[in-house]
């Protein structure tokens, strides 16, 4: 071994600002909403207000009584209700000429979901506000249940295994691209494993959402709820990048680009076989899953096709 | 300023100051005692350490430090996840068993 | 030389929606949400046409449901804003958790709602029935009886909602069709009396808003004895607000020329034998039936309910009490009584008033006329039980009993 590297990663300058949150809150050990939590805390800076619900995350957003686990101004509303709060307080802050990152942060569940209508009329409205959606693929707060970013043949407690029935029997959404239809100044996907192009794109975020809307959707692994090991959160995101499981790309303007290059993509069975609630997959249902990762990475590649940015 | 003193018990006096359900973050926030929750906890071997921060940037609670030529990591908060040993690129950190260790080491 | 205001109010002819939006609009909101729902949509067009000619100045949001409208509003009220969303039946529905939310934090919300059958019977037309089913939501409700009275309450429901003693949000009702289509020649007071009626508000402490930085949260769990607290806190604050409506309407009459009683009002019942409760158009109705049966001899009185939640018992009480039998007109059911919600609630009064027999009638569902003979039989039954017969306690006049 070498003498000390001696520089730490750029994007860890955006560990200089304070952290706004409690150093110790209700997240589970190793769980990737609390690094996403905190780093976008981190990007975006202490002003912004933050719109949660009931979810995983609630529990650290929400007040207990008049205490608070964190610094930033807060707003809870209903799962039904995210995306029109946020637009209540954008539209409050506009009228009175506040400046304000107004930023959702939500789970599938909420995003995908129940919450999805309110979502999808903002976006339309181009309202100008950020869209955090942490995907984990699935109810986790409830005890993991199905949502429809549960993938194909996955296991949940109400997708379970026995000699009936071997787990998810469709597809998840493809959200990133429903929210990249809706004609927005931005879209992306991003993941905990690269935090550099995490932290690029957070930053457009916030400067595009002054003209309007930004869909922001990142894979965050769930350990409890998909049977990792509790060290396993970053590994899992760098393999679900790898196997273009999850590309990371993003539209701007309406123009796509695939940010993170992945040049020999892995077989999604190197992503299954790290998971618990795929250990039951036959050989089908592992080629049904790769056919819907092909699909879709070929539907993104298409959209970049047509791309005037380069790629 | 309270409206109403809704008193529960004789002798409190309101945990609410408002009407509505807000909290209060600017006197200081809530903390649990997250290091508690372990069962292990990460050993950091300096000399193996390249300083090259990839713990220091994943760590979930964000409770390793990094100081000038060192990382720090506050057993307060560690909630013994293990990300930091996994991710370690010249395996400097290891997971030690709570109770292998004695108290104040590491 | 004596300054004069030589400001004089305008009188128009316009619809009981239409005057709801001139109400709106002289009261200066910031953000208003729209979404249409027959018979209410009228409003949201006129609102639109004010902010598109450039005199209603506010952050206008078409949004997509009504849970949203609601959500839009109650997330802009705790940013700080003045603001107001309309909707009806169906619509109150769909935004049921959002308006729990609403009351819940405490957003001076004013909302109003134009009385209508909501769904499980699919019908497009009047009834009470929509309002009822959200009576325990935590809103002030407020009825209105004229197309006059529509712009006027609405005015005064943004004094309330957001006094600092009251801070809750207020729903104004006014039945569909029989009002919200109902043109009449209207006084309509100036910009000048509303800012001036209003600007009361800004004399007080201001309540708590969330902005950036602010380091503050809105919707804490409530744990334990917070959560209670809060509970009370809640019920205290409608409490209030009962005596508070009254004073805002003597206040709004020393401004703006008039007054309508508050809680209730109160017609012909000092000396009556017996007397008709009822609320909304119905009440005009029945003010002339009263006259005639007066004339006709029989000692009847009226109370118009005007302010439904919180339910104004003790005025109601005081206006019942002692009377020989009370007769209670339904627009709507209370489910699992048998019973109009109205004669449900004043019975509650019973230890109060006296035992004396309290007839209810149920009328005006679905758009079926509430007509003068309807009434006069109502006045009849009351006064066959005042006088010691046999009586039917509840009747459904809607369905020719």
């Amino acid at each position: 071994m070498g003498g000390k590297v001696k520089k730490l990663p750029k994007v860890t300058q955006f560990y200089r600002n304070e952290d706004q949150f409690s150093p110790g809150v209700a997240f589970c050990s190793g769980c990737t909403l609390e690094l996403n939590l905190r780093f976008i805390s981190r990007v975006l800076g202490k002003d912004a207000v933050f719109v949660g619900t009931p979810s995983c995350s609630a529990p650290v957003l929400n007040g207990a009584n008049t205490g608070a686990w964190h610094k930033h101004a807060h707003y809870a509303c209903t799962m039904t209700g995210v995306a029109s709060s946020a637009t209540g307080l954008t539209r409050a802050y506009q009228k009175a000429g506040k400046e304000a990152t107004v930023v959702c942060y939500t789970g599938d569940g909420c995003a995908m979901d129940v919450g999805f209508q309110p979502l999808s009329g903002a976006a339309e409205r181009n309202e100008k506000l950020i869209y955090i959606c942490y995907d984990n693929e699935g109810y986790m707060n409830t005890g993991i249940q199905r949502s429809s970013a549960t993938p194909l043949g996955a296991e949940t407690s109400s997708t379970q295994v026995g000699s009936r029935a071997r787990g998810k029997t469709t597809g998840s959404k493809h959200m990133a691209m429903i929210m990249a239809m809706h004609d927005i100044p931005y879209v992306a996907t991003a993941t905990l494993s690269h935090l550099d192009d995490y932290a690029k794109k957070l930053i457009k975020a916030r400067e595009l959402a002054k003209t309007g809307f930004v869909y922001l959707h990142v894979f965050t692994p769930c350990n409890v709820g998909w049977k990792t090991p509790t060290d396993a959160s970053i590994e899992v995101c760098r393999t679900a990048v790898r196997t273009n499981y999850f590309p990371l790309w993003e539209a701007e303007h309406g123009e796509f680009r695939i940010t993170y290059k992945v040049r020999n993509p892995k077989p999604v069975s190197d992503l299954t076989s790290l998971l618990g609630k795929f250990r039951h997959l036959d050989d089908g249902q592992i080629a049904a899953l790769q056919n819907q990762v092909d699909k879709r990475f070929k539907i993104v590649q298409s959209l970049c096709g047509t791309s005037a940015l380069p790629h | 300023m309270a409206l109403i003193d809704v008193k529960i018990k004789p002798g409190s006096g309101p945990i609410f100051t408002t009407e509505g359900p807000w909290s209060d973050s600017s006197t200081g926030t809530l903390c649990l005692p997250t290091g508690t929750w372990r069962t292990e906890r990460p050993i950091l071997e300096e000399k193996k350490c390249t300083y090259c921060g990839l713990c220091y940037l994943y760590c979930p609670p964000q409770c390793i430090h990094a100081e000038a030529e060192f990382f720090t990591i506050d057993l307060k908060f560690c909630k013994g996840c293990g990300i930091c040993a996994k991710e370690c690129p010249t395996g400097a950190i290891a997971m030690v068993l709570e109770g292998a260790v004695a108290d104040g080491s590491g | 030389m004596v300054a004069v205001n030589l400001e004089h109010r305008p009188r128009r002819v316009l619809t009981g929606n239409a005057a709801a939006a001139y109400a709106v609009r002289l009261c200066r909101p910031d953000v208003v949400s729209l979404y249409p729902i027959t018979p209410q949509t009228e409003v949201i067009e006129q609102l639109e046409k004010f902010y598109a000619d450039g005199s209603l100045d506010c952050e206008m949001v078409t949004v997509e449901g009504e849970n949203s409208a609601q959500n839009v509003v109650c997330g802009a009220s705790m940013a700080g804003s003045r603001v107001f969303t309309a909707t009806s039946s169906w619509g109150l529905a769909f935004m049921y958790d959002a308006m729990l939310q609403t009351a819940g934090y405490r957003a001076p919300v004013v909302m109003v709602n134009v009385n209508r059958e909501p769904p499980g019977i699919q019908s497009v037309c009047s009834g009470q029935q929509d309002m009822i089913a959200t009576r325990d939501s935590g809103w002030i409700q407020v009825i209105a009886e004229s197309v006059q009275e529509i712009l006027d309450l609405t005015i005064m429901a943004y004094r309330l909602a957001e006094d600092y003693e009251v801070q809750l949000p207020v729903m104004v009702n006014y039945d569909g069709y029989y009002l919200s289509f109902l043109a009449e020649s209207i006084e309509i007071p100036t910009q000048t009396d509303v800012d001036a009626f209003l600007g009361v508000l800004k004399q007080q402490p201001q309540r708590p808003v969330l902005e950036p930085g602010c380091e503050r949260g809105v919707g804490a769990h409530g744990l334990g004895a917070g959560f209670v607290e809060l509970r009370r806190k809640h019920m205290a604050a409608m409490e209030r607000s009962k005596q508070k409506f009254d004073a805002i309407d003597t206040d709004f009459g020393e401004s703006c020329g008039r007054h309508y009683y508050g809680q209730i009002e109160t017609y012909r019942t000092d000396d009556a034998d017996i007397v008709l409760v009822t609320s909304g158009s119905a009440a005009g109705t029945a003010r002339t039936v009263i006259d005639a049966k007066r004339q006709a001899g029989i000692k009847a009185g009226l109370v118009k309910i005007r302010m439904y939640r919180p339910f104004p018992k003790e005025r109601l009480a005081l206006a019942l009490k002692g009377k020989k039998a009370i007769g209670v007109l339904d627009r709507s059911v209370a489910f699992g009584w048998d019973c109009g919600p109205m004669h449900q609630e004043t019975s509650a009064l019973a230890a109060k008033i006296g035992c004396m027999p309290i007839l209810g009638f149920i009328d005006g569902l679905a758009n079926m006329d509430i007509t003068k003979p309807h009434i006069e039989r109502m006045v009849d039954d009351i006064q066959n039980a005042a006088l010691g017969n046999d009586f039917r306690e509840v009747t459904w006049v809607a369905s020719g009993e």
